[in-house]
């Protein structure tokens, strides 16, 4: 199919979403905020969403070797603190100088103990994959916690994305997100279905979806009746316990017909048109990120779902990433690169993280052309990058880079140092940065504190 | 012991509740003070009287601000609450004793001191004569309860609960505390979810026939006439058994019902992961069986002894799987040696499954080893020679039927060399030495061994030798030397004999580097030589499974495995398994539609009236689920629910399941509910008592019994009968389980991360059976009624062969994984406080620590627990340089402002555990020191002494401890002043029957702290 004659079908808006649209907008004025303010109260509704994005490179960066004399092309900046400076690796990243801060010394103390080659596996759960609890193999990672948190305020609690569609197979995964239940979320690589998933959910689907959710409001009413009926029955102190019952009730009821609200309402208006889906993974790379972020900044900046996981490669020669290098005209591949020692080799290894960089820097920009009420999408966005290696399956100092979220405390412009920090903290300081009240996450011992998430 | 210390030693205690040994100081019953003091605090107030007396001595250091030892006392008024009996009770002593106010402060007059005790003893009287309010109780089911709970009401076997939050922990270790459960909408959210996905899993569509998995792999050299042609190449360490040796059948099960037999996938196309790790892009196709099934026995390299495995023409011959961390001191991901696992790439979505090993204990020899063993030097004329320099398989007669030492004599090369003897159809693959470093460099012919090889016992008649021998060494003779039935050797021999290998399944997934198994059921002994088939059951989806998406392009992913193994448990020499076959069969019916579904869907006469069907239906359904009868109002309310969703739907079925959702997420069955009609102590009515004892001794819902009872009004009647069958039942395990893991802290043991450097021999299995210990102690002390202080004290510990391995007595067990009383005859042993699995849960894995054990003894073992650390603890001083021991570290602790109050009460217990390391066993040589003197002033020399104090001079208080944490355990809730009291005045009077376990929890399930509500 010609590129043109798909790009004009694809900003065709469906007419009737218009009308209902048009229709709904007069009676509620602000229309995304329709559901929320139902069932949340106008407040937050008012306040801008907080979103979290992680974007995983396996393999490590290139931290070259100091008798290569090439140290300006180390990924790790080479001064710590405010006065860092970019690498030439990350060069491309100097226009967010200010909105985006380098983390260094970070681990999972279980990545230590397992298989080097598993690290994308634990990079967003910490579990200790090294010795699984029965039954299970792995545990729930930041992407998913957050979703749990953020859900009721969206239309979908998260999207997967991978550069290898599925799930790989265990142990050289291709997704980096796992459930709660610790199973891996099977990713989607292809820019059509992604674009399809996010803008275009069909009828039959939605209807169905429909369905669940006025089935499961009915039930959860009836629910209701029955514990009023029971809490007349009982002592006063335990009125108490039933409250809580009741309130919990009351609220998952709002999160539903919130949730059911959602399919009538239209999508926000948006500009398609640098889309191009025609682009797959066994094409341009180059071509392929960029796709790849236009969708993620589309889909944050229509509040379509609140977290997001991309994994942009995958460990140890696996999937179609490992020949990415090849097609930029270096001449080995990406799993190869990252264990080389000599100085041509870690010079093009870090050539292909500078490759990274500017489809970073891409994004970025992406989103801080996005503004919300307060800010740039950016501003309100948590944005995750890094690697489970620091440079060929070495599992501490993890190459970590974090930006956005200015809106959520995150004072940016430093490259943050700490030897052995564990990585379950810092997600833990994500959490708590966003509002999110959970105690603990994994391994976590504490949030960080003098770095730069200042709202801990 | 000064006066200030022991003042302090008495503070601690005021905090929480019923830490102190009252018996022995409380005032006879009906003892009145003294009327002159009586009449005086009659006449007292306490705004007029007490408070200017508190004011002018305690508040000074017990204020808001100050709060010495975390004590406030500016908060006490007259009224006496409830919650704080307990600090006037301890007030009143340290008046009394004159331990406070401390030496150097200010001290009230003698008759300020007597009017001021007086009138608290009276209002402490008073306070008591009031009832405490008794309000019903509301509780929520814990995980665990819910887990077995929605298991037995619904037969399945799927742990749905793995997305629901732990439950928080109350301040005596317990879970099920009222308190301090939460709600939240996430945890109802759940409950939604979980109730649906349960309701899918049991019902089915009768209509439709049930599709079924079974195939079987069987084992044996060249056993399959058409093996695969194709290599099987599968990443790294790809171990397979040859493609001649096994052989897979899909199966069609004889069943009672007709159903459709699944046809395994054969023929794929991938892209990638067929060679191997190396990166490949092309499509490729395969089709056979055997890329679908294959034997696998990847695994760690290398074994002690032997060959991990072989196959003979009459199965695979499995050593025992040993863990990698034993073999090696350090885990590695590719699991144990040997490692059989059936391969395969698709089993059922979800149900129950059931695989069935056709496994033997090898007639085996015992393989004996060269450097400690020894070749018999007996006239030649003693032994039956076979001379193996003509012909490798010469025939040997075998006069007398015996045990046999078979000695090599052969030329050694520079290798050690492989032998595979045959004897008969019996084959003893195993290593001979190499040569020895010669001495001379220059001799030219290496000189010929004789090494001792094997221990076998043989039968009379002539016998097929077959030897072969690998690394160019050459065989000379083997003897045949019969040796003395009273022998060591022969007693060696007759022990390794009768040990009969343990047979185990497991199920979950082939990762890349190794492989992620859970066990299924427990595991077998297998003490026939002749086959028998051993079943495993479990289901599906509580194994580990890779969850990859239909049509996966990957060689490699998505494997599933089935592991059987011959199970390690201490490394004794063990016959080998002999495994003939595996069969699968899942999802297992034993009828259709099944169980779970007939449950539901009831035999009725009005199945063609469905509002009376569904009515039928909810009613028996929401009946089981309340525990009780449902009520008119709510079956209606029920039966609306089907009827709107069976008006939309006209679907029977699944407007039944919503009616029953709303079953599996009302409170009436999340929450065991105790109605209450005002704060006056009511009887528990008889369903209520079914239900609280099940939840207590047995963790999940009444049985039909219980329920049958009460429906009767019999339960009551019937306690005692119905108490003992519930601690028979097999049940009762989840109460040990529970109860003792929480009392006993043992989640600390779960979490340690231990030294493995320091100690190796804390592997994950050993730290599983260890973790069992103080369970099955605390269990079979129950069953038995045995007195109390067996948990001090004991001639026996509850061990199975991995438990008493650890503690270096492995010879005296001989249960395989099976806890069962061993006589120790060990100083060091026996009773909970010298458990493994307690005191390394005490430790960091490196060290001991006396503070964390002397907490944890303080809190679990005599109930007097130390409070938090006060809020301004300073920080500890630094060592100076000095280098300091152990012991002088903590005085030094203890001496600083802040920590000794509570410090004094901790330390003295957990420093006479110090000749325990932090692995938990005993420590020879070392300087570690456990002199004490307690907080009462007594010397101790050891833990020993230590043990035979509390049994002498403290039993009553560790009854007490164990009753207070039963009672709290029992009624889900935190005791008030008069529990405690209750519980210290009357739990003694148990005392006259020594205490006895199962009497105890008997006693806590007839008074009034259970039978009231």
């Amino acid at each position: 199919m010609p590129v043109k004659q798909l790009r004009e079908e694809v900003f065709m808006p469906s007419t009737p979403q218009l009308d209902r649209r048009a229709v709904l907008k007069g009676i509620a004025g602000a229309t995304l905020a329709l559901p929320v303010l139902d069932a949340m109260g106008e407040d937050v509704a008012e306040k801008p969403p907080k979103r979290f994005c992680a974007l995983y490179t396996a393999n490590g960066m290139s931290l070259p070797k100091s008798e290569h004399g090439i140290s300006d092309w180390n990924w790790f900046p080479q001064a710590k603190g405010k006065d860092f400076q970019f690498g030439k690796s990350t060069a491309p990243l100097k226009p967010f100088a200010k909105q985006l801060s380098f983390l260094g010394g970070l681990y999972h103390p279980n990545g230590t103990k397992a298989d080097p080659h598993i690290c994308s596996d634990m990079w967003l759960t910490g579990a200790p994959l090294h010795n699984p609890q029965p039954g299970k193999f792995n545990s729930v990672g930041l992407d998913q916690v957050i979703a749990k948190h953020t859900k009721q305020h969206c239309r979908q609690p998260s999207l997967v994305l991978s550069i290898d569609a599925g799930v790989g197979f265990l142990s050289r995964t291709g997704t980096i997100s796992y459930n709660l239940e610790g199973k891996p979320i099977p990713a989607e690589n292809n820019p059509r279905r992604v674009f399809d998933r996010l803008f275009r959910a069909d009828r039959a689907s939605l209807e169905t979806q429909r369905d669940h959710l006025k089935r499961r409001i009915k039930l959860v009413d009836a629910v209701l009746e029955s514990a009023q009926s029971l809490n007349k029955r009982l002592g006063r102190s335990d009125q108490q316990t039933m409250d809580q019952y009741l309130t919990s009730l009351n609220e998952i009821e709002a999160r539903l017909i919130a949730s059911e609200k959602w399919i009538d309402i239209p999508l926000k208006k948006q500009d398609y048109s640098h889309l191009d889906l025609t682009v797959t993974s066994e094409g341009e790379p180059r071509d392929y990120y960029r796709t790849m972020f236009d969708l993620i900044a589309l889909a944050f900046d229509a509040d379509i779902t609140r977290s997001i996981a991309f994994m942009l490669n995958r460990e140890d020669g696996m999937g179609i990433s490992d020949t990415f290098p090849l097609k930029l005209g270096l001449t080995r591949t990406h799993h190869n690169l990252s264990h080389a020692g000599d100085k041509a080799g870690q010079l093009e290894f870090a050539k292909y993280d500078l490759f990274l960089s500017e489809q970073l820097a891409y994004f970025f920009d992406r989103l801080q052309q996005y503004q919300d009420k307060q800010g740039s999408v950016l501003d309100n966005s948590i944005v995750l990058y890094g690697s489970g290696a620091s440079t060929t399956h070495y599992p501490k100092n993890l190459p970590t880079l974090i930006a956005g979220g200015a809106n959520m405390g995150l004072r940016h412009g430093t490259f943050w140092h700490k030897k052995e920090t564990r990585m379950s903290n810092v997600f833990l300081s994500i959490l708590r940065s966003m509002g999110i009240a959970e105690e603990s996450f994994a391994d976590s011992t504490g949030v960080l504190h003098d770095s730069v998430f200042s709202k801990v | 012991m000064s006066r200030r210390v022991l003042g302090a030693a008495l503070l601690f205690t005021v905090i929480g509740w019923g830490m102190t040994a009252v018996l022995s100081t409380r005032p006879a019953d009906g003892e009145e003070p003294p009327s002159a003091k009586g009449h005086i605090a009659q006449s007292w107030t306490f705004q007029q009287h007490v408070r200017p007396l508190l004011k002018k001595n305690c508040l000074r250091c017990h204020n808001a601000e100050t709060m010495e030892s975390g004590i406030r006392l500016d908060q006490l008024d007259g009224s006496l609450a409830q919650q704080r009996l307990f600090l006037w009770r301890d007030m009143l002593r340290q008046i009394e004793d004159e331990s406070m106010p401390p030496d150097g402060e200010p001290q009230p007059s003698a008759d300020e001191r007597k009017a001021l005790a007086a009138w608290i003893k009276r209002a402490i009287e008073k306070a008591r004569s009031r009832h405490a309010e008794k309000n019903g109780s509301v509780r929520r089911l814990t995980v665990a309860q819910y887990r077995n709970t929605l298991r037995d009401l619904l037969g399945i076997q799927e742990d749905l609960t793995g997305i629901l939050p732990p439950d928080g922990i109350s301040k005596e270790g317990f879970t099920n505390n009222g308190e301090t459960m939460s709600l939240s909408p996430l945890l109802v959210e759940a409950y939604f979810n979980i109730a649906e996905k349960a309701l899918d899993l049991c019902i089915v569509n009768e209509r439709e026939q049930p599709v079924i998995q079974s195939f079987r792999m069987e084992l044996g050299e060249n056993i399959n006439p058409t093996p695969c042609p194709d290599e099987l190449i599968l990443g790294a360490n790809s171990m397979l058994l040859r493609n001649q040796d096994f052989q897979v059948t899909e199966l069609q099960p004889d069943k009672p019902f007709a159903y459709r037999p699944f046809a395994m996938r054969k023929s794929f196309r991938f892209i990638e992961g067929y060679q191997g790790n190396d990166t490949v892009r092309g499509w490729r196709e395969f089709n056979s069986i055997y890329h679908a099934v294959f034997a696998c026995m990847r695994g760690t390299l290398g074994y002690p002894r032997g060959h991990a495995y072989q196959c003979v023409p009459e199965g695979l011959l499995l050593r025992p799987a040993i863990p990698s961390s034993e073999l090696f001191g350090e885990s590695s991901t590719y699991g144990p040696h040997s490692n059989f696992k059936v391969s395969l790439r698709e089993l059922p979505q979800q149900g129950n499954f059931r695989v069935v090993v056709d496994a033997a204990r090898y007639d085996d020899g015992l393989l004996l080893n060269p450097s400690t063993d020894t070749p018999i030097e007996s006239p030649e004329d003693d032994a039956i020679t076979a001379d193996l320099s003509t012909t490798p398989s010469p025939n040997i007669a075998i006069a007398t039927a015996g045990i046999y030492q078979i000695d090599v004599d052969y030329v050694p090369s520079e290798k050690p060399a492989m032998l595979s003897l045959q004897l008969g159809d019996r084959h003893f693959p195993g290593t001979l030495p190499q040569q020895k470093p010669s001495t001379e460099a220059t001799e030219e012919k290496p000189s010929a061994r004789n090494v001792a090889f094997l221990l076998v016992r043989l039968g009379a008649g002539t016998l097929d030798l077959k030897a072969q021998v690998t690394e160019q060494s050459q065989l000379r003779m083997m003897r045949f030397h019969r040796i003395d039935e009273q022998s060591r050797q022969a007693q060696r021999f007759v022990a390794f004999e009768r040990r009969s290998p343990i047979l185990g399944v497991h199920v979950g997934l082939r990762r890349d580097c190794g492989s992620t198994l859970a066990r299924v059921g427990e595991p077998q002994a297998v003490t026939a030589k002749e086959s028998r088939r051993f079943v495993f059951e479990g289901a599906i989806n509580n194994f580990p499974s890779p969850d990859v998406e239909e049509g996966n392009p990957n060689y490699l992913a998505g494997f599933r495995e089935i592991g059987v193994r011959s199970e390690f448990t201490d490394g004794r020499a063990m016959p080998r398994l002999r495994i003939r076959s595996v069969e699968f069969e899942g999802p297992y019916y034993e009828t259709w539609p099944p169980a779970t579904h007939r449950n539901i869907f009831v035999q009725s006469t009005n199945r063609d009236d469905p509002p009376t069907y569904a009515r039928e239906v909810i009613l028996k359904f929401a009946s089981r689920a309340f525990r009780r009868p449902v009520t008119d109002a709510e079956l209606t309310s029920l039966h609306n629910v089907w009827k709107t969703s069976f008006d939309e739907t006209k679907d029977f079925q699944q407007s039944i399941k919503h009616a029953l959702i709303v079953v599996l997420t009302s409170p009436q069955f999340l929450f065991l509910v105790e109605e209450s009609a005002g704060p006056e102590a009511e009887d528990l009515d008889e369903y209520e008592l079914a239900s609280k004892l099940s939840y207590f001794l047995w963790n999940s819902a009444p049985d039909e019994r219980l329920i049958e009872r009460a429906a009767a009004k019999t339960l009551r009647r019937s306690l005692d009968i119905e108490i003992d069958r519930m601690i028979a039942d097999p049940r009762f395990r989840q109460f040990t389980q529970q109860f003792a893991s929480q009392w006993l802290s043992l989640d600390k043991f779960d979490v340690l991360e231990v030294d493995r450097k320091r100690y190796p021999q804390l592997t994950r299995d050993t730290r599983a059976q260890l973790r069992e210990e103080p369970v099955q102690t605390v269990l079979h002390l129950i069953r038995k009624n045995l007195p109390l202080r067996r948990l001090i004290q004991s001639d026996f510990i509850v061990a199975n062969d991995v438990v008493a391995h650890y503690y270096g007595i492995a010879d005296r067990s001989e249960s395989g994984f099976q806890f069962l009383p061993v006589q120790h005859e060990s100083e060091n042993l026996g009773g909970l406080l010298t458990q493994a699995g307690i005191l390394a849960g005490l430790s960091d894995g490196r060290e001991s620590n006396p503070v964390k054990r002397g907490a944890w003894f303080a809190r679990k073992i005599i109930a007097e627990p130390p409070d938090d650390p006060p809020p301004n603890v300073p920080e500890l001083m630094e060592d100076d340089g000095e280098q300091l021991t152990l012991r002088q570290r903590l005085e030094r602790h203890r001496n600083q402002k802040g920590c000794a109050n509570c410090h004094s009460g901790i330390d003295p217990w957990g420093i006479a555990f110090e000749e325990f390391n932090a692995g938990g066993r005993y420590r020879t040589g070392d300087v570690h020191d456990p002199r004490s003197t307690l907080p009462d002033g007594t010397e101790i020399e050891n833990l020993n002494e230590l043990k035979a104090y509390l049994i002498q001079d403290r039993l009553d208080r560790v009854a007490f401890s164990f009753m207070k944490h039963l009672a709290v355990y029992a009624t889900g809730r935190s005791l008030n002043f008069q529990d405690v009291v209750f519980l210290e005045q009357e739990g003694v009077k148990l005392k006259s029957h020594d205490y006895r376990m199962r009497d105890m929890i008997r006693f806590i399930i007839h008074s009034d702290l259970f039978m009231k509500k």
